[in-house]
């Protein structure tokens, strides 16, 4: 922060550029989610709304069940019709009512860790508001974002939201089940997806026929022993 | 994107940096990357409409844009990126952002009025 001074500033004050970020509330927040959370995997999930973010927590639940044990934080505008469906599955779930907001703020999930029972908990998935635009400037104390598209959208939507896709670690292609019947190239998708972020992993599910499921499961899998590596050498 | 709570936002940081001076300011200069989502033009808006609700406020409000620049660690140089291709032109990706993120105040203009001229004075 700019020094205080008892005296009117006079003519022009340049600032120091890294001090006064104009997301340093949620910044500062998410850096105390990540500390908070140091030994349990934190991902946020980011889509469209009615990709099938909240089909895939239920299938994937059923595949993790046995091994690994996973919470839910699900954030919308309005209702709690996502975590009533995904308590119906058994799911450790708590809605975030946003209250019209069209993304979840650092503050949110804070405030929503006091409310949820996280002992055992090997993985926490944030399901973001649908929305590829705003979500993808706040920072939620996550170690991954993970991107999901459907096959319905259209495959030119990475660098149409590139800020979404060039923060994120894996793209989740989903609804492969309608591939045969829409014109949607993975390929395509891929290509214009990683013109942002060459890095970027990608996997092809289809929640209802189980395509990718354990690829995406794998993948979960791994990212959870890495943290626990991780925390593990800290601790 | 956000553009009024984004303005709260500066009003908000600048009475912590300078309280009590915000009739105080002439001109707000800011810096936003092209990765940070933000309008100009709606900004500018949010501005003129937030400004109502902060009295005495008579600061205007420029905004420069600032292109996305990548750095490339093979030919070690910083390469601006054209239609969101993160490569450098030697082809090597890169998602080492140099400039284009940012959301930032970057200066803070004061009228000169008489009080800050004498005060001034006396500093020196």
């Amino acid at each position: 922060m700019t020094p205080k001074s008892n005296y009117a500033p006079v003519g022009s004050v340049w600032c120091d550029n890294t001090t006064m970020n104009l997301l340093k509330a949620n910044d500062y927040v998410a850096k105390i989610i990540r500390e908070k959370l140091k030994d349990l995997l934190v991902i946020n999930l980011c889509s469209s709304p009615g990709s099938g973010k909240t089909t895939l927590m239920q299938e994937t639940s059923k595949l993790l069940n046995e091994k690994l044990n996973m919470a839910v934080l699900v954030g919308d505008p309005e209702t709690e019709r996502d975590a009533i469906r995904m308590k119906q599955v058994g799911i450790n779930a708590l809605q975030i009512v946003t209250g019209g907001m069209c993304h979840i703020e650092a503050q949110m999930i804070l405030q929503a860790l006091d409310h949820i029972n996280l002992d055992g908990v090997d993985v926490l998935i944030i399901e973001n508001v649908g929305n590829l635009v705003c979500p993808a400037a706040f920072d939620l104390g996550e170690d991954f974002r993970v991107t999901m598209i459907s096959s319905t959208e259209g495959d030119d939507k990475p660098k149409k939201y590139p800020r979404m896709f060039l923060t994120s670690e894996l793209m989740l292609v989903s609804k492969a089940d309608l591939l045969p019947y829409v014109p949607f190239s993975i390929n395509a998708v891929t290509q214009d997806a990683r013109d942002i972020n060459a890095d970027l992993e990608v996997i092809t599910i289809s929640s209802l026929n189980g395509v990718g499921l354990l690829q995406w499961c794998a993948w979960l899998e791994r990212k959870i022993i890495e943290k626990k590596q991780k925390s593990f050498r800290i601790n | 994107m956000h553009e009024i709570s984004l303005v709260r936002n500066i009003f908000k940081t600048l009475e912590e940096a300078f309280p009590g001076q915000l009739g105080n300011i002439s001109n707000i200069s800011m810096r936003v990357g092209l990765l940070s989502n933000v309008q100009p033009i709606l900004m500018q808006n949010a501005f003129a409409a937030v400004k109502q609700d902060e009295q005495d406020c008579r600061a205007s409000l420029c905004i420069e844009v600032l292109p996305i620049i990548i750095y490339c660690v093979s030919c070690n140089k910083n390469t601006e990126v054209h239609n969101f291709k993160f490569f450098c032109s030697c082809g090597s990706p890169s998602r080492k952002i140099v400039q284009g993120e940012e959301l930032l105040i970057s200066r803070v203009e004061f009228f000169d009025s008489d009080m800050t001229r004498v005060r001034k004075q006396e500093d020196t």
